[in-house]
């Protein structure tokens, strides 16, 4: 509470300390390779949700076009090992940046619009990028095969191929060093100035904040986890689709996050775990997914308008603003 | 002469309507100046092409001898010109702390640069919110503030830059008598203190008269008198009717 920007209530680091127990616990209950497999992709979902919200959410550049940040990662790690023979920690390095630059891009690009034109910006180049790789062909350096589109391209690992076990527990840690990293940096100064350009730029600007420099570092940052979750994504999955370019990646990310909480970062990431979970371990089809978004999020902005978290912080807010004396009275 | 601020021949249309026809006008250093206008005369316009929100069509802003007149709003509240807003727009998940704070983080880089930064930053913080008298209200969200208290965190905001000049757009209209008094009584301290200069903007005649030294009065966009705050009432018809109209929120 003494620091800037979000103060979520007390509980919150209790709580994901619980959760991350249970879930350090869970293979040892005899999970089986599938619903591993689940888990250790749904970290990777909730890091690329939570790095959706320090865009969305905090900085409040409600982006719809997430997933060119994420497909940018795993077509790096693809391209550049299968086609340019590096190795997979290079490659991922270079992944990296690959999304920095998308991301510096499209920041740059959207910092001079302001709300539904940044969404709409935003749509257009996931779009353009999705429409690009659906149809772009690779060919392999002996010319043997033909990469690309939905069928994809290999991500070639050096080495030996990860044991479930060890992508699970890799995952978690990613998803454990992400999530606090992201917190400290929304509740650093540069975390500060993202709450408050997106609260009212108007205020802002008149309390010298450059917004167009913010909004762009948020857009940087944001696509640096967005990245990294890919580049986890690539080395799990060991292929790189046009899908992860797709319009249903970029929609889950902005509904998972209103659903968790819009600029909470740890209800998102939450709400993506839980999600992804349940749907992918149920194996519905995507067209019920879709459905089932839309539903939920109706649902969500109806009776909780600022997500599971931002209700929850509302309430520990106004409960700690009548204990102190400092509320109004009732 | 010792001016802090010159905006010269200031022209704007929107669209095909003219609203400033060329205004000049001077603000000394430690000067109060007041700009009277009825609604629609372009007061707020010309507050917002000074502050840099609006960029003039044509005429320039020269601050401390520099034109400033494609410097942005941010970057003026760097140089030293803030401003408060006739509607504040508090930020909705903030509280009243974090809100200076960010004000005094956005002027913070420019005066280290200037080498004048003195003190802590949490120290400035506190003694900015007694001075507004929202101490006691510093953990409140801001959107939760009373309108008396969101013209304190204007006030804040304004003060947090250590200004050369500071723009009131209406900041005294509709307020409770002692809101009133103490946002007056800490201009006037500011004012003498740190030799800030100000530009009122009213449509009270009576709030113009007690604060300032001098009175700009425009109308249709021109500047239509200018004199001692006493003669207003003389000489500008408007001001007669002045404080009957106390309607805000111009077009």
């Amino acid at each position: 509470m003494k620091k800037t920007g979000a103060s979520p209530s007390r509980k919150i680091p209790g709580a994901l300390a619980a959760v991350a127990g249970v879930l350090l616990l869970l293979p040892l209950a005899g999970l089986d390779a599938f619903l591993l497999n689940v888990l250790t992709v749904g970290f990777l979902m909730a890091v690329y949700t939570g790095s959706w919200d320090i865009v969305g959410g905090v900085a409040g550049q409600v982006s719809l076009g997430h997933a060119l940040f994420f497909g940018a990662a795993t077509y790096g790690c693809a391209l550049l090992t299968s086609l340019a023979g590096w190795p997979f920690p290079l490659a991922a390095a270079a992944a990296l940046l690959l999304a920095a630059a998308a991301g510096a891009a499209a920041g740059a690009l959207s910092a001079p619009l302001k709300g539904p034109f940044v969404a709409l910006l935003t749509l257009a180049l996931g779009e353009a990028a999705h429409e690009y790789f659906l149809g772009q062909t690779f060919f392999s350096p002996e010319g043997a095969y033909s990469w690309g589109g939905e069928g994809g391209i290999p991500v070639l690992l050096s080495g030996p191929p990860f044991s479930p076990w060890t992508l699970y527990y890799a995952a978690l840690a990613f998803l454990v060093l992400s999530l606090w990293l992201m917190l400290r940096i929304t509740r650093s100064e540069e975390g500060l100035f993202w709450t408050a350009l997106s609260g009212s730029e108007l205020s802002a600007r008149a309390s010298g904040v450059d917004i167009p420099k913010h909004k762009r570092r948020a857009f940087v940052v944001g696509s640096l986890f967005a990245g990294a979750a890919g580049i986890g994504f690539a080395a799990c999955v060991g292929r790189a689709t046009a899908d992860d370019f797709s319009l249903e990646l970029s929609f889950q990310a902005a509904t998972f996050a209103a659903i968790g909480g819009r600029g909470t970062i740890v209800g998102p990431v939450l709400a993506a775990l839980v999600f992804h979970s349940l749907l992918q371990g149920t194996g519905i089809p995507s067209e019920v997914r879709v459905l089932f978004y839309a539903l939920v999020l109706l649902l969500t902005l109806r009776f909780f308008p600022g997500g599971v978290a931002g209700t929850l912080r509302e309430r520990a807010r106004s409960r700690r603003m009548v204990l102190q004396g400092k509320g109004r009275t009732r | 002469m010792n001016g802090l601020l010159l905006a010269e021949g200031i022209v704007k249309s929107f669209g095909a309507t003219r609203v400033l026809r060329g205004i000049t006008m001077e603000i000394g250093r430690g000067e109060v100046v007041g700009l009277f206008g009825p609604n629609g005369s372009g007061k707020t316009t010309l507050a917002n092409i000074v502050s840099g929100l609006l960029q003039p069509d044509r005429g320039r802003i020269l601050f401390e001898g520099k034109d400033i007149t494609r410097m942005t709003m941010d970057a003026r509240f760097r140089a030293g010109i803030s401003r408060t807003f006739q509607i504040p727009d508090p930020y909705p998940s903030l509280t009243v702390v974090e809100s200076v704070r960010v004000a005094l983080l956005g002027g913070q880089a420019a005066r280290r640069a200037r080498g004048e930064e003195r003190g802590g930053l949490e120290e400035e913080l506190d003694s900015l919110l007694v001075r507004t008298g929202l101490f006691a209200q510093r953990f409140w969200p801001a959107a939760k503030l009373s309108q008396g208290c969101l013209r304190r965190l204007e006030f804040a905001r304004a003060i947090s830059c250590r200004p050369r000049m500071i723009l009131l757009d209406e900041v005294f209209s509709a307020l409770s008598a002692r809101d009133e008094a103490e946002l007056v009584g800490l201009m006037r301290t500011l004012h003498r203190e740190e030799e800030i200069s100000f530009l009122v903007i009213s449509h009270n005649p009576l709030i113009l008269e007690e604060l300032c030294d001098r009175v700009v009065a425009i109308e249709d966009g021109r500047v239509f008198w200018e004199g001692k705050p006493g003669d207003l009432a003389k000489y500008v018809p408007a001001a007669n009717h002045g404080h009957e109209s106390e309607i805000h929120g111009e077009g």
